[in-house]
């Protein structure tokens, strides 16, 4: 009988929160009678949303005309957010904020959309005795629905998101910032809810108090999430910035996404989610029971993610997130050509160091680091740019390759690293399968955001029977590299998912697993050395690799007719060079005029990447 | 009654818009007539639907004669009541369609007069109106070839659901299939109505065909229900949204779990306790059975002794099915959606994880509750469909059912893939564009560009000519072989790959990984019950498709020798492990090979440059020879092209190309339907073409004879040809396809058996690996070196270095050039003749 007394205190519980909602929403309404239009979208958002309804309801609209639409809820939230500037004081959910981050609030979710879990239909809008009521955005409807004839059904999208995969801890700092900040808020809330009889002086009075203290907290927390990140670079050699990474970034979420055409929310895509969070266990109170055979014949995946760990978050306003938004300054300097040059050199002079002197391959990775796809045509994805470092050595690359890891995974948001032995190709599940039992894609290492970073090291490699699911893991890599495709597996079916990771293959030889755009051996003249990066320089590469990577680029006419001969002039010279390799060398121009924070291909930027091509395969030969 | 009531309505229509106009006074009184005549005619229809409940006896003999009557052309006979009966039904039922509601309450107060109607809950249908209607559509429906073949036995036949009843009662079946087709092409109201309100339209349907299989068999006692299938549209899973629940839809995807069987309880029946008193079966109501609380037995009255019986009740099978959708229907950067279809009785297990099927079915909605012990209820809804009726589609993409098909004269109907009006409407205007084969020849690989006469012959390769099997067992094959040759970086294996995307069931292998057996078929023992069993290997694999062997030159011997039969024969013969087996490989080989050098090497022939058989080579229609030419415009186009991809809008670089989609179907459409027969000015241009093709060999004034072309070549030449025609989407193979064929074959043949020393085709290159004038080259040699030795040696003398006779030799011959290595193949026809030895560098005349 535990269960019972179990699904009683469910019930006690449920009953006190829908009580403080209701009292809270009340406290909501007179509020608004009295001071106008305010609401507190923050600790409130459903009384808000409940509010505008009422509203719409009120000026003679018809419940059935809300159908995939908004009445203006989204609109008041998007005011809220991004002209009030609100949006930062919303806390983002991670692990530490899950702990204390109230249900039915407002709160951010940052994570890319790693499975579509279909539609869920839900009574939009129904009649409770003569008044209209919506269930819009939560999950429970607090007041009883009968079986009416006025009753709407509407349809919401789920998807699941994930903390992006290889996220590096540099771009988290943020969030503590605002956890901070949030921590007070509930403090602040707590404060409001104890005394309930002058709470609506004190909220005002809050939040005029608060304001500035938050932002000397946000100009705090500049300088303390760049001094740690400076931290892991001296003391950065260890691995167990990874595991920790892991660990902290293992929230998943369910975000429930309402009016919004299908395409604008892809599969793989890194967003930033605002809505209000539910927690309510007592919606899947009733799995454990049998007798209920009519009901439980329709398979629920949500069973297999209990709200415990998997918090529902009903969005309110999405925004496609770029590396820019996981940057701790606000957009900070324009791209002045000055600028772009001295941050270019810095950082050129930080690889060549990384890379022991080597000052070709610290160019190449310069434009390996910028690359991105930005066309595709056919099966050619165009832009992509991958690097083979050849000649390095088991030894050499403990040294170099912790190296070039540490530094890119501070320069780039997502980072991940594949040791490319036997063992793992046999073993690891690179491409995302679907399981039918749960109905859900279980992620594979290869199911990566774009502008996702990744680094094969293949100098562990050594000679060993491939299985099947090594010569399918080795296919698979091969494609990425090729095609910029990623195959998920669906069983009867396997189907071609594209991907823009940027691929740094560390090997001895050149590899023939993955065959790279850009071989280069690594010839070092000296050894690596560590230098201590400041936090500032830091985050300027950081806007530099960001920002110069997604400037728009064309070619003049009479460039067009240079290159072009100078294209027909390598073939004639070298009948080997092949479509590829021309494409290449178009490919490593335009990064290297974007290097220069330029749009448009110049002369003296060919002839740096013609001789650039040159010192390498002299280098080859 | 029917017949004058109706007559007068319908003569009303034309006639009295004529009246208004002719006399513009009478003005006044056209708009109520016009308005009056509209009530009429609905008056006309609810009267034509009330007319059914006439006995059937009467209608059915005179709805034939009248039918008779027009296809005899009888003039005296009552026209107007012909087309009405015979096709006055479509007329009838238009209006009706367009102006639904209003008709439909125009009925209903018709109906008032008579009887108090009977509405479906919430809506203005008539429950009187459906039912005659669907009474009408059962009886009378008829398809129409049948209508159209007005033959004399036809016509005496029942409707076409009639005698699917009949059939059904003979076989004790439990339900007939309806195609949604024919109701709509009957009447399209009754079709919108069943897709709107399926639940109560089909119960009604239900109630009515038991109404006509007791008339036909009072004792039948089974069940028969309404299966509808075939609905005009079908719905995207993911187009599904709340508007469509509790209608009917139609739907396509795939299966991905069955879950086990689920008794379901339809009755039951409980015993008391303490009496041992049986209930009545009590029916499920609401998926609910009310449990009887007291025994009802009068005497007994026990309270709470009622217990279940199980095996007394009534249970009928339940199965949950999961559907996905299929890959083809997924946008971009989207996960396939799911749904979950409820099957009952025998549609469970109908489909198994994997099938690809179209499913029509109800889509519902159900509400979730809390929990078992609470009354508030979710917002929840989990939807469902509610399946009526599950059709299999076929695994390929594209599917192929013609090559060789033509023993079987029973197409398999239900296996087949449909192509909707629409689409195929769509593809008939595609086909009549004057440059269609122009588009589809830029469509293929639109990325690679040139080789536009390759990918012609790709084309004609992916459309396939026709198989013949001749009565006497005979057979030509209809597929075509096609072989690339050429240098590194030519785009030769991207064309694979593409063909092997767009092909049917096509296997894409590279010679250098395929063994024979791997190619063919191969007996291994099964792991766990040690028998021998039969593994197809890539060819067998790709029967009906096209199978892409990349790397061909790189192929095992023996595994070449494997495709001798199958690239003619089109089996693959086995005969080990005692087993012996003929399987069918009837598919087109798409191969590509490399020069042994890593060029290709102009000035040898094209046997001598990749090291194929020549027996295997001449089973290739066409060959193509793919050069890297140093050749500056192509660079510059290479550059151009590839600086366009870089810098440019990459959709308006290529412009009026189909869609890999369209091509696709076109393709299959062709494939499927098209089976174009040669004319005679076609048949007679062959043979002319040919003639004047052998007739090339005979240069005048020359006494060599060089073979231009053979039989095999006429052959390649008629599926060319056929294959062109179907590219129009044309039954008739016309002369200019024949020309085109000739012309694709020419520019094959001249790029590979050309002779570089004459600069004429030779057929001999290819069927024996060296060119006539090749041998008379060797002849030459051989007579002048016989020459040689008989001057300067003696039988049984000194022994000769080979140098030294090379010398004479170009001495002999002083225009050409003279290698040592002819001279040793002039040796060794000598040596073989006994002439001389040839020991190491010494000759030796014996």
């Amino acid at each position: 009988m535990i269960w019972r007394e179990n699904l009683l205190l469910h019930i006690k519980l449920a009953a006190t929160a829908s009580a403080s909602l209701n009292s809270q929403s009340e406290r909501k309404e007179r509020e608004s009678e009295m001071v106008g239009p305010k609401y507190d979208c923050l600790a409130n958002p459903l009384g808000a949303v409940r509010l505008t309804f009422e509203k719409a309801i009120a000026s003679g609209a018809d419940p059935a005309s809300f159908d995939g639409k908004d009445w203006g809820a989204v609109d008041l939230f998007r005011q809220f957010l991004f002209e009030d500037g609100a949006l930062s004081h919303v806390p983002i959910l991670n692990p530490t904020t899950i702990k204390w981050v109230q249900p039915n609030t407002l709160v951010r979710f940052r994570g890319m959309i790693q499975d579509m879990l279909g539609n869920e239909f839900y009574a939009g809008a129904y009649k409770d005795g003569s008044v209209w009521r919506t269930n819009k955005f939560m999950d429970v409807c607090q007041y009883p629905m009968g079986s009416s004839p006025d009753m709407r059904i509407w349809e919401r999208r789920l998807l699941y998101c994930v903390p992006v995969p290889g996220q590096n801890s540099w771009t988290e700092s943020l969030s503590e910032v605002a956890m901070n900040k949030t921590s007070q808020q509930r403090e602040k809330r707590q404060r409001m809810e104890d005394d309930a009889s002058n709470h609506m002086d004190l909220v005002l009075v809050d939040e005029f108090e608060s304001s500035p203290s938050v932002k000397k907290m946000r100009e705090n927390g500049h300088a303390s999430p760049s001094s740690q990140s400076k931290d892991s670079v001296i003391e950065g050699t260890s691995n167990t910035n990874f595991v920790t990474n892991a660990e902290r970034n293992s929230l998943p979420c369910l975000v429930k996404i309402y009016d919004c055409p299908e395409s604008e929310l892809k599969l793989n895509e890194v967003f930033e989610f605002v809505g209000v969070l539910t927690l309510d266990s007592d919606v899947m109170a009733d799995k454990n029971d049998q007798d209920e055979s009519s009901y439980g014949f329709i398979e629920d995946e949500l069973v297999h993610l209990p709200p415990e760990k998997v918090p529902r978050l009903h969005c309110l306003i999405h925004r496609k997130l770029d590396v820019n938004d996981f940057l701790h300054s606000s957009p900070m300097m324009e791209p002045k050509p000055q600028l772009v040059k001295e941050t270019r050199e810095s950082l050129l002079r930080h690889l060549t160091s990384i890379l022991g002197n080597d000052g070709i391959a610290a160019h190449l990775m310069l434009l390996h680091l910028l690359s991105r796809v930005h066309a595709r045509i056919d099966n050619v994805a165009v832009g992509k740019l991958s690097l083979n470092l050849t000649c390095l050595s088991k030894e050499s690359v403990s040294v170099f390759g912790n190296q070039i890891r540490l530094s890119v995974q501070n320069l780039l948001p997502f980072t991940q690293c594949i040791p490319l032995t036997v063992n793992y190709l046999n073993t690891a599940s690179l491409a995302p399968k679907k399981d039918y039992q749960t109905n859900r894609l279980i992620p594979g290492v290869l199911q990566l955001a774009d502008g996702s970073h990744l680094i094969i090291d293949e100098t562990q490699l050594e000679t060993g029977t491939l299985n099947s699911t090594g010569v399918e893991n080795a296919r698979l890599l091969k494609n990425l590299m090729e095609f910029q495709k990623v195959e998920y597996n669906f069983e009867y079916y396997k189907m071609e998912m594209i991907a823009d990771v940027q691929m740094l293959i560390l090997s001895e030889g050149k590899s023939n697993i993955v065959p790279a755009d850009l071989v280069i051996p690594f010839q070092p003249s000296s050894a690596a050395s560590f230098e201590v990066v400041p936090a500032e320089t830091l985050e300027a590469w950081r806007w530099y690799l960001a920002s110069v990577r997604s400037l728009p680029h064309s070619i003049e006419s009479d460039m067009q007719k240079v290159v072009e001969s100078d294209l027909v002039a390598a073939r004639q010279a070298d009948r080997s060079l092949g479509g590829q390799d021309l494409s290449r060398l178009l490919t490593m121009g335009r990064l290297m005029s974007a290097s220069f924070g330029e749009t448009s291909l110049s002369l003296e930027h060919w002839q740096m990447v013609k001789e650039l091509e040159r010192l390498r395969r002299e280098r080859l030969k | 009654m029917a017949s004058d009531s109706g007559f007068p309505s319908f003569n009303d229509g034309p006639s009295s818009p004529d009246d208004s106009i002719s006399t513009p006074i009478d003005n006044t009184f056209s708009s109520p007539a016009g308005s009056s005549r509209a009530s009429g005619r609905g008056r006309g229809g609810g009267r034509r639907r009330r007319r059914s409940t006439t006995p059937t006896a009467f209608l059915t003999p005179r709805a034939n004669q009248s039918r008779f009557a027009t296809s005899s052309e009888t003039p005296n006979t009552t026209p107007s009541r012909s087309n009405r009966r015979s096709n006055g039904q479509r007329h009838a039922t238009s209006p009706s369609s367009t102006d639904d509601v209003p008709l439909s309450s125009s009925e209903a107060g018709d109906d008032m007069d008579e009887a108090t109607p009977t509405f479906v809950w919430g809506t203005n249908i008539s429950v009187q109106d459906v039912k005659s209607a669907i009474q009408m559509f059962l009886k009378h429906f008829r398809e129409k070839e049948e209508l159209l073949s007005g033959s004399e036995s036809e016509i005496y036949k029942e409707g076409k659901y009639m005698r699917a009843i009949n059939r059904v009662l003979e076989i004790e079946g439990e339900w007939i299939d309806v195609d949604a087709n024919d109701v709509f092409d009957y009447d399209s109201d009754l079709y919108n109505k069943m897709v709107r309100y399926p639940l109560e339209v089909l119960a009604i349907f239900d109630i009515v065909l038991m109404d006509i299989v007791s008339l036909i068999n009072p004792l039948f006692e089974k069940h028969v229900q309404v299966r509808i299938y075939n609905l005009k549209s079908s719905t995207a899973m993911r187009n599904l949204n709340p508007s469509d629940i509790e209608k009917m839809v139609s739907l396509k995807g795939m299966i991905i779990r069955c879950s086990s069987i689920i008794p379901e309880i339809r009755e039951a029946i409980f015993r008391c306790l303490v009496c041992g008193y049986y209930s009545d079966p009590i029916v499920v109501d609401r998926g609910r059975i009310n449990e009887p609380s007291t025994c009802l037995k009068q005497e007994c009255l026990a309270k709470n002794s009622m217990t279940l019986v199980h095996n007394r009740c009534r249970f009928a099978d339940k199965q949950i099915v999961r559907l996905q959708e299929t890959p083809d229907d997924i946008p971009d950067g989207g996960t396939p959606h799911t749904v979950s279809l409820l099957m009952h009785d025998k549609l469970v297990d109908a489909g198994k994880p994997g099938d690809r099927v179209e499913v029509t079915g109800i889509y519902r909605a159900m509400s979730v509750r809390v929990g078992p012990t609470q009354r508030t209820v979710k917002s929840l809804f989990k939807t469902y469909i509610d399946c009526l009726h599950i059709k299999k589609a076929d695994k390929s993409r594209m599917l192929v059912e013609d090559a060789m098909e033509i023993d079987n004269s029973h197409p398999r109907i239900e296996d087949e893939i449909q192509f909707d009006e629409s689409k195929i409407q769509q593809l008939k205007e595609l086909s009549r564009q004057p440059n269609i084969y122009e588009t589809l020849t830029r469509s293929l690989a639109p990325n690679i560009w040139e080789l536009d006469d390759v990918k012609k012959g790709l084309l004609c390769q992916l459309f396939g000519g026709n198989a013949l099997k001749l009565p006497s067992g005979a057979s030509f094959r209809g597929d075509i072989n096609i072989l690339l040759v050429g240098d590194p970086g030519t785009s030769k294996s991207q064309l694979l790959q593409y063909i092997h995307k767009l092909s049917p069931r096509g296997i894409y292998t590279s010679g250098k990984g395929s063994s024979a057996v791997g190619l063919t078929a191969y007996v291994t023992k099964d792991p766990e019950t040690g028998e021998t069993v039969l593994e197809s290997g890539a060819l067998v694999l790709s029967d009906r498709g096209i199978c892409c062997i990349d790397e061909f030159d790189k192929m095992s011997e023996s595994a070449r020798s494997m495709l001798h039969e199958v690239m003619e024969q089109q089996t693959v013969s086995i005969a080990k492990a005692g087993i012996i087996a003929s399987l069918n490989a009837r598919t087109s080989v798409l191969a590509c090979a490399n020069p042994s050098g890593s060029r290709y090497n102009p000035r040898l022939s094209v046997i001598e440059n990749i090291h194929l058989p020549p027996t295997l080579l001449s089973r290739f229609d066409l060959i193509y020879l793919i050069l890297d030419k140093a050749d500056e415009q192509t660079d510059r186009r290479l550059a151009k092209h590839i600086v366009s991809l870089h810098f440019e809008n990459p959709e308006n670089s290529e412009q009026g190309v189909l869609d890999l989609a369209t091509l696709t179907a076109y393709v299959s459409y062709a494939r499927k339907h098209i089976h174009p027969k040669l004319s005679d000015e076609a048949a007679e241009e062959l043979t002319r073409g040919y003639v004047e093709m052998r007739r090339r060999g005979n240069f005048p004034g020359s006494s060599k004879k060089v073979i231009t072309a053979t039989p095999r070549q006429i052959e390649s030449l008629i599926r060319l040809s056929e294959a062109l025609a179907r590219i129009r989407l044309s039954e008739l193979v016309e002369k200019h396809d024949v020309e085109e064929a000739f012309r694709l074959l020419e520019v094959a043949m001249q790029q590979s058996a050309t002779d570089h020393s004459t600069g004429t085709i030779d057929m001999d290159l290819i069927t024996t690996g060296v060119s006539a004038s090749e041998r008379m080259r060797r002849e030459n040699m051989v007579s002048s070196t016989r020459n040689i030795i008989m001057e300067k040696m003696q039988l049984g003398g000194p022994s000769m270095r080979l140098l030294e006779i090379l010398e004479e030799l170009k001495k002999l011959i002083p225009g050409s050039e003279v290698h040592l290595h002819d001279l040793r193949n002039a040796l060794t026809t000598l040596a073989s003749e006994g002439f001389v030895v040839v020991h190491g560098d010494s000759v030796k005349r014996i």
